[in-house]
Order: structure tokens, then C-alpha cells, then sequence
């Protein structure tokens, strides 16, 4: 015997949201465009901050850079709230794993000679690193002006907040579970010669007013540091035995990897914009020669303190890393010059 | 082998300790902004995360909650989910939770991220940021759920342009701007405390029971789901308040105002919930009243601020108007917009019969004597073939934005008005409340972008109530109906006369927080706005504001301005014996005085007997 299941069909109004319609037309949109595009309110604020009397609550002057349409820019990872912690679910739930088996194998015990102290008197302290990173770029997901660079940059602060939680579990993976390895990384943080350019920079950053500059500012450290860290002496470890190093390093890589997508995307949008693009290509450029000479410096000193534990030529390769930062920006659209990559 | 951590000592290594004092710039350019507020905080470390949530947990946990909320999303969407509703009228509860109830959780997810950037302790800023994260999920959240029906309803299509624009919606959004452009400990007590502690139940209950006594399965599912946020949020409410009353005495002070404050400021913006229980529900869950009682005298004055007693805090001050107007309020917003409804996205009926029943018995002492008659009224304008409207604009509140429909304490038939008048311009509140909060920052609420004031500006899409309506992002179908219209003559003279003048300075960062009035004198050019009040009339819920030459003669205000606006009332005989007031003052016009000559100024109140 067959049924014929009869389904009451209404045909739809409309298919999407008026003012997506009004950009898109009349269809179906994804779920990420839904949660974003046109979601921060424009006009029409009652009151002018106590905070910030020159601005309004929302105001697109609280960055030199801008967008004519804010909308113009969209994380190519289409990360809205849902997909965002799933991937984040899944990046803590695998370097969760790494860290059960590196402390149920000890093997950070195993360390070759520099390793361990490599991880526990330099990349631990950055915990604090990324500590100043969170409060960069949560100083955007308030001030940014439109929900897609917002929400990239809150997502980003939590991340960051993340990324120092597991630099700390690190420390407990160094020290049997103990906390103790945390309370000297505080100390190198602000004692350590190597880390004294890292900490000024991000103290410097966390004073300048504008957000985007910030968060540009911060971007030059990080594409010195994350391949520093997480390539070039992943590949010295593998290359010399510090296999765990390896194991926990894909992690971070990883991250960083992701992370890079929508700033690259933001930095390319905001060059190419119709209205703004030269006046933010030469403030790009204004930020890159004030702020990479800085990190470059920074992340040099840093490796310098890297080289005395093990032998990996770091110094040498944070200054081929500001080489291909500037390549890399100039390719986005920032005018760099040459001179501006070194200190 | 060093000692294990127990989970709290791990939870505290791996949050708390990431903070170091800078001293390559001066720390006090690295947080700005906790000092002017006037509140000392001695030891941040005090503060006690109640959640002791890691990241890697955080995502976990609400990655798993996402994934069962969109299944629920997909299914509804698929099977066509919004058949089931109870009654297609259940929606308009749902249209003003998404014009009104969703931008306020995205004002709290960029608001947060401020508190997470600025205060200077690091268990309090990452409670913020994961509030943060979890009010764009919020917002996220209920974009989804109620997308499916924008799909087939009107009134949600527009949301984000409705909140900037539409005149019911500045009352939730002066609200939350009230909040975000305060300080950050006063936007903790507004937002973590009175709104998602003292008054949270009052908002979200009535909306989720709604929702899954209505058939409204998604809405239902995210409710649930964003229970645990929200309980997360409460608990952060109350840490935030007993942290900050503990860290130093001269602190209470402060917080009592600003609880008084935001007390008033929230117990205004749920009247719009308190009529959506009453009247917009199509199965009830409870009245407001009965809401009320539970929720907030109960709970909250029997409970909370027994606990409270002990730091020296005291009821909110107001509070007993809010206690008295409990059989009163519902009745009078709902009948207000049912009035105004044309200008609204979403529709207002009157209520049927069993729904009358159901009103006598929740309100005894109020619905029959004093409500039930405008009904009856409507009912049979509608039977002659018409739709009552006030066929007008309605007198704002300055502070709540609310219309002033609002009654005298212990008078029911009076609308209450208050007046100041600060730096040479007349302010009108709708209650003891509002005019207090005035006071206390008369510079802040000058600014305030009252929508029928910019409407006689000009500054919202034009004259006529069709413009107005286009320049909403109002369709045909948001709302049940479409004919009424606004007064709009133009011309010239007269000053207000200042009676007596206010100078208490906002506490803002800097010394200079001065910003003009947005309805000033001279924003309307020979014009000025006047407000006119039919004493003890019940059918018209507030005054009405006009914007009229000041060189208008009387005979004509009355007959071309007064007149239409008062046949708004059927009854309304233009001609017959009225005694006038102006601003409290006998006043006895003759035809030829012009407002000018008769001491009418800018936002003077005309009010008449019959």
C-alpha cells in the first residue's frame, strides 16, 4: 500500500531580510551574512559617551582607517558565533590531546638540552603576550565601525585569551601539573631582557587611541613572532630531536594560520577602498614605518634570547620574517619601503 | 613532583595571573576610564568569578548548545514550522523582541568588549569578554530563530533600521545608550544588575513561556538555550554589585543613585513587555501583574534587597510608584499603542470577550472602571466601519521617550506630567522617576533624539505620515492599518520664559560635557512646539505635541491644529465652553492673540476642560 503524504506549502514573502535584499537582492543568504551584515545601528544615538565626548557611541572616527561600506569587508571564514566556538571546540579538544599525551608520555622530560628551557623561560611568559594581544583587540570589537570587523576582532580577543590559557597549560605540562613555571614566567615577563621589547610594545600599543593602528600594530609583532616560533623552530626542532616542541607547536600554527586570513583580507579591503583606499594605504604605511621597526626589534631581542638556548640562526630569520612581512603587505597594497622593515 | 592544583587553583593560574602593571607607559593612559566615576576600587583581585569557565571549556560547552539549537532551527524551517503557531497575532510579540529586544543584545556585546578592554583587574574584564561573546550569540541566535519568519510575516524585515528610526523603539534604545555612553561600573550596575538581575525575569519569561505557549517551537528552543548564558549573566550581576559595594564604603553612595536610577530607567522599558503579556499573547501565561508581584516584589525587594540591606543599600527610590502602577500599566501602553498603532510595526487588536473576562478577573480593581470604557469606545467606532487613532503626535517623555501616558500616583484618570525647565528650555517627564533621573544629569538628557520632535524637525523623511512610515522601513502588512495623519503648519515668535534653572554638572571624563538641546528653540525656525492636553479625557491616551508659528493666531490653533486632533474623539464638539491652562496658569485666550502674545513658548503645555 503507498501514502501520499500532502504538505501544506506557503510560498515565502520574502526570502531574506529587507536591507539584505536591498545589497543582495530578493534571496536566500548564508547564515553568516544574516548575523552580520547591517546588524550595528548607523544614526540617530541619544547621547554622546561621558567617556568620549568628541564621539558618538558608534562612530567611524575612532580609527583613521575606513570603509565606505563597512560591509565591504567579510571574514572569508565566514565565522559567525556558532562556527566559531565549533572551530574553537575543536582546536582546544586537539591540542588538549597533544598536552595528555606529551604529560601522560613526560615527554617534555625528554627535551634535548635549551628546549625545555626554551618553553619554559621564553614562549611561557608570552602568555602575558597574549594577555596585552586580547586587550588590542578587544579595543576594536568595541570601537570597530560595523559588525563584520568587529566581530573578527572579538573573536580574536577570546582567542587570544585562549592562546594564553594554553601557553599557561604548557607550563603546567613543564612542571608536573604545578603552577610554579607560571609565577617565573611572570617574573622574565617583566625582568627578562629578551622579553623587555615584547612587553613595551605591547604597553605601547594599549596607549595608542587609534584601534585600528593597534591591531595593524600588533599584527607586525605577530607575523614576527608566529612563524618564529611556530615554523622556523618547529622545523629547527624536528630537525634536532625536540620532538614535543613539534607536537605542541602545530597547534598555535594552526591558529595563526586561521587568524591571518581575515586580517589579511581587512588590510586588502581597506587598501582597495573606493574612497578611502589612498588616504588608508598611506596611513597603512604610517603604521607599518612606526610600529614594524618596533616589533622587529622586539622579536629580535627575543631571539637573541632564543639563541642562547639553542642554536636555530633566530635572529637571522626574524629579519628574512620583516622582509616578507613588508613583501607581504606591499602585495595586500601598503606602500612599503624597503627601509622602513629594519630597526 | 609539585603539588597538583585543585580546579579552583588551576582556574585561577590559568585566568587571573596574566596581568602585569606596566610601566613603559603610565597605567593610568592604559585604563582611562574606571576613575571619574568617582568609585574606588582598592584590590581588583577580590573579585570572585562565580563561572570559573576556561576557553577551551566555553567553546565546548556552548559549540554543543549551537549544534542542538540550529538542528531545532533546520527542522522548523523544513517542515514549515510556522503553521503551528497558536494564532498569527502571537508574532507581534515577536516582531518587538526582534526590533527591540535583539539590538539591546548586540549593544551589550560591543559594550562588554569595552568593559573587557578598560577595567583594570583581569577576573571582571574576562567575565566581560565572555559576556560579550555571548550576547553577539544572543543576537546571532535570535536572527535565526526569527528569520524563518520573517520569511512569511511582515514587521521583521527592517529590524536594524526600525531600532535607529521607528519612535517606540528609541524607548529601548535611549535606554541602552543611556548605559554605554555612562561610565564602565555605572554600565555594570545599569545593565548587569538592573536589567539582567533585578529585571531579566520580567523581560525574557514572559517572552520564552510565551513563545512555548504559543506553539513557537525555535523561539521556545533558543529561550532555553540562552538560559544558561543568562543565568551565567544574573550571577555576574550580582558578584559585580557586592564587589564593588565591598571594595569601599564612599562607593555605596553611588551605586544606591544608580541603582535608583536604572531601576526607573528598566521599570519604564518593560511597560512594553507588561502590555505584550496582557494583550498581545494570544494563550496567556500569567498577567503582568501577577509577573510583577512574582518576579519583582517577591523575588527581588523580599529577597535581594533583604541581602542587600546588609552593605546599605536600600529599594530603589520610586519604587512604590512602580508597586502602585502594577493594575494600571499594561492596560494604558497597550491602549496607547493600540491608538498609534498605524505608525507601528506590528498590529493591535481589541480584545475580545473572553479576553475582557480574563482581564476583569486579573485586574478587578482597574480593567472595568477605568479601560474596559476606551475599548468599548473602539469597539464601536470599528462597528460604524472606522479604527479609532489619536490623530496626532504624542507628548514624549525626555528621559524614557515613553508617550506621557503615564497618570498621577493614586489618580488613574490624570496624566501625570512634570516639568523643568534647564537653561531657558522647558523638559516634560512622565513621572517622579524620570524627572529625578533628569535632574541628576540634565546636560546627558538634553541630548536626547526624541522621534516626534525630529519628525516636526524634518529629519524623518518628511511631513506626512506616509514619508514618515516609508523613511521607518514600515511595509503595508507590518502593521493592521494605515489612515491617520499629523499636523504640520508652518510660521513664527516667542521665547520661554526660563522659571528656574538647573546647573548640576555631569561627572564625564572631561570638564567640558555640553552638547545643545536636540529639540531647541531655534530648530524650528518661526515655529515652535506646543503641547495639548484634553484633561481627564481616557480615550486619548497622552498630549499631543504640534509644531505651530508662534505667530499663529489662537482662533486658528484651535480651529486647524486643536480641533482635528480632538475629534480624534468622536464625541469632540470644537466650539463648546472649555476652561484653559497654560503651563498650570488660567489662561483665557481671545481669537485674535497669537500664541506669542498669549505667553504660549516652546514646549509650553496648553491644557483644556470641557
Amino acid at each position: 500500500m503507498q501514502y501520499e503524504l500532502r504538505q501544506q506549502v506557503v510560498e515565502p514573502r520574502r526570502k531574506t531580510f529587507k536591507y539584505l535584499a536591498d545589497r543582495y537582492g530578493d534571496q536566500p543568504v548564508s547564515r553568516y551574512v544574516e548575523a552580520t551584515v547591517g546588524v550595528q545601528p548607523t544614526e540617530n544615538f541619544h547621547y554622546r559617551p561621558l567617556w568620549a565626548p568628541d564621539h558618538e557611541l558608534y562612530d567611524e572616527t575612532y580609527s583613521a582607517l575606513r570603509l565606505a561600506d563597512p560591509y565591504s569587508f567579510l571574514d572569508p571564514r565566514q565565522y559567525y558565533y556558532a562556527p566559531y566556538v565549533t572551530a574553537r571546540a575543536q582546536w582546544h579538544d586537539a591540542v588538549g590531546r597533544t598536552l595528555r599525551y606529551v604529560e601522560d608520555r613526560r615527554l617534555f622530560d625528554h627535551l634535548p638540552a635549551g628546549w625545555r628551557e626554551l618553553l619554559g623561560g621564553l614562549v611561557l611568559p608570552l602568555r602575558h603576550y597574549e594577555s596585552g594581544a586580547q586587550l588590542v583587540c578587544v579595543t576594536g570589537a568595541r570601537f570597530a565601525y560595523g559588525t563584520s570587523i568587529e566581530q573578527c576582532l572579538s573573536y580574536a580577543a577570546f582567542d587570544r585569551i585562549g592562546l594564553a590559557q594554553t601557553l599557561s597549560r604548557v607550563g603546567f605540562a613543564l612542571a608536573d601539573g604545578g603552577d610554579e613555571l607560571l609565577g617565573a614566567a611572570k617574573e622574565s615577563w617583566v625582568g627578562e631582557p629578551a622579553l623587555q621589547g615584547l612587553r613595551r610594545l605591547c604597553e605601547e600599543l594599549l596607549v595608542e587611541p587609534d584601534w585600528g593602528a593597534a591591531a595593524i600594530g600588533l599584527d607586525l609583532a605577530d607575523r614576527l613572532l608566529y612563524p618564529l616560533l611556530y615554523q622556523h623552530l618547529d622545523e629547527a626542532a624536528l630537525r634536532t630531536g625536540a620532538g614535543p616542541y613539534s607536537l605542541f607547536a602545530q597547534h598555535p600554527a594552526g591558529w595563526y594560520a586561521d587568524h591571518r586570513r581575515w586580517l589579511d583580507a581587512l588590510v586588502g579591503t581597506w587598501c582597495a577602498d573606493p574612497v578611502h583606499g589612498a588616504e588608508n594605504r598611506a596611513i597603512l604605511a604610517g603604521v607599518v614605518a612606526a610600529w614594524l621597526p618596533r616589533a622587529a626589534a622586539a622579536v629580535t631581542d627575543f631571539a637573541r634570547g632564543v639563541e642562547r638556548l639553542v642554536a636555530a640562526e633566530a635572529p637571522e630569520a626574524v629579519a628574512a620574517l620583516a622582509e616578507r612581512a613588508a613583501a607581504d603587505l606591499a602585495r595586500l597594497g601598503v606602500p612599503v619601503e624597503p627601509q622602513q622593515v629594519t630597526a | 613532583m609539585a603539588q597538583k592544583l585543585s580546579m579552583k587553583q588551576r582556574y585561577s593560574a590559568l585566568t587571573r595571573d596574566l596581568d602585569w602593571t606596566p610601566d613603559y607607559v603610565d597605567p593610568a593612559r592604559v585604563f582611562p576610564y574606571t576613575a571619574f566615576e568617582g568609585i574606588k576600587v582598592h584590590d581588583w583581585s577580590k573579585w570572585e568569578d562565580p563561572f570559573r569557565l576556561t576557553v577551551d571549556a566555553y567553546c565546548k560547552y556552548q559549540a554543543e548548545k549551537d549544534k542542538r539549537l540550529y538542528a531545532v532551527l533546520d527542522g522548523f524551517a523544513q517542515g514549515q514550522g510556522h503553521l503551528s503557531l497558536s494564532d498569527a497575532r502571537y508574532l507581534n510579540s515577536m516582531k518587538l523582541f526582534l526590533q527591540g529586544v535583539t539590538p539591546l543584545e548586540y549593544a551589550a556585546h560591543r559594550h562588554f568588549a569595552f568593559l573587557a578592554r578598560y577595567y583594570n583587574g583581569p577576573g571582571p574584564r574576562f567575565a566581560a569578554l565572555c559576556q560579550s561573546i555571548d550576547e553577539l550569540r544572543h543576537t546571532q541566535t535570535e536572527v535565526h530563530t526569527l528569520s524563518t519568519y520573517n520569511r512569511y510575516y511582515g514587521g521583521m524585515h527592517s529590524w536594524p533600521t526600525m531600532f535607529d528610526r521607528v519612535w517606540y523603539l528609541s524607548v529601548p534604545k535611549s535606554f541602552f545608550d543611556d548605559a554605554m555612553s555612562a561610565g564602565p561600573f555605572e554600565f555594570l550596575i545599569a545593565i548587569s544588575f538592573s536589567f539582567e538581575y533585578l529585571l531579566t525575569n520580567l523581560l525574557f519569561v514572559p517572552f520564552m513561556s510565551g513563545a512555548s505557549f504559543n506553539g513557537d517551537l525555535p523561539s521556545m528552543t533558543f529561550g532555553f538555550s540562552a538560559q544558561s548564558d543568562e543565568s551565567r549573566h544574573m550571577t555576574l550581576g550580582l558578584e559585580a554589585i557586592k564587589f564593588l559595594l565591598e571594595q569601599d564604603e564612599a562607593n555605596v553612595p553611588i551605586i544606591q543613585e544608580w541603582i535608583d536610577k536604572w531601576f526607573w530607567r528598566g521599570y519604564r522599558l518593560v511597560a512594553l513587555v507588561a502590555q505584550m503579556i496582557d494583550y498581545m499573547l494570544p494563550r496567556k501565561v500569567m498577567s503582568w501583574k501577577e509577573s510583577f508581584e512574582l518576579y519583582f516584589e517577591e523575588q527581588m525587594l523580599g529577597g535581594l534587597f533583604k541581602d542587600l540591606e546588609f552593605y546599605g543599600i536600600t529599594p530603589p527610590r520610586h519604587v512604590e510608584h512602580a508597586i502602585a502602577e502594577k493594575d494600571l500599566l499594561s492596560h494604558q501602553v497597550y491602549w496607547t499603542l493600540y491608538s498609534f498603532s498605524y505608525a507601528a510595526a506590528f498590529t493591535t487588536t481589541l480584545p475580545d470577550p473572553a479576553h475582557r473576562a480574563w482581564l476583569r478577573e486579573q485586574y478587578p480593581d482597574t480593567f472595568e472602571r477605568y479601560y474596559q470604557p476606551p475599548f468599548d469606545r473602539a469597539a464601536a467606532i470599528q462597528e460604524g466601519g472606522g479604527r479609532f487613532f489619536f490623530q496626532g503626535l504624542p507628548q514624549l517623555c525626555q528621559v524614557c521617550q515613553v508617550p506621557m501616558l503615564f497618570t498621577e500616583p493614586g489618580d488613574p484618570t490624570t496624566l501625570c506630567q512634570r516639568e523643568r525647565v534647564y537653561r531657558g528650555e522647558r523638559y516634560h517627564f512622565c513621572s517622579d522617576g524620570c524627572q529625578w533621573i533628569f535632574d541628576r544629569e540634565p546636560a546627558k538628557y538634553v541630548q536626547a533624539w526624541l522621534p516626534v520632535h525630529q519628525i516636526y524637525q524634518g529629519n524623518c523623511g518628511g511631513p506626512t505620515v506616509p514619508d514618515v512610515l516609508a523613511w521607518y522601513g514600515i511595509q503595508d502588512g507590518d502593521a493592521g492599518s494605515t489612515s491617520a495623519r499629523s499636523t504640520t503648519p508652518t510660521g513664527s515668535a516667542g521665547t520661554p520664559k526660563p522659571r528656574w534653572g538647573l546647573t548640576m554638572p555631569v561627572r564625564a571624563i572631561t570638564e567640558a560635557y555640553e552638547f545643545p538641546s536636540r529639540s531647541r528653540a531655534e530648530l524650528y525656525g518661526d515655529d515652535q512646539l506646543v503641547h495639548v492636553l484634553w484633561k481627564g479625557n481616557m480615550l486619548l491616551a497622552a498630549a499631543a505635541t504640534f509644531r505651530v508659528p508662534r505667530a499663529m493666531p489662537w482662533a486658528e490653533f484651535l480651529a486647524g491644529v486643536v480641533d482635528p486632533w480632538a475629534a480624534s474623539d468622536p464625541d469632540y464638539r470644537p466650539g463648546t465652553g472649555r476652561s484653559w491652562t497654560l503651563d498650570g496658569r488660567p489662561l483665557e485666550p481671545r481669537d485674535a492673540d497669537t500664541l506669542a502674545d498669549l505667553g504660549v513658548g516652546h514646549k509650553s503645555l496648553l491644557t483644556f476642560d470641557t
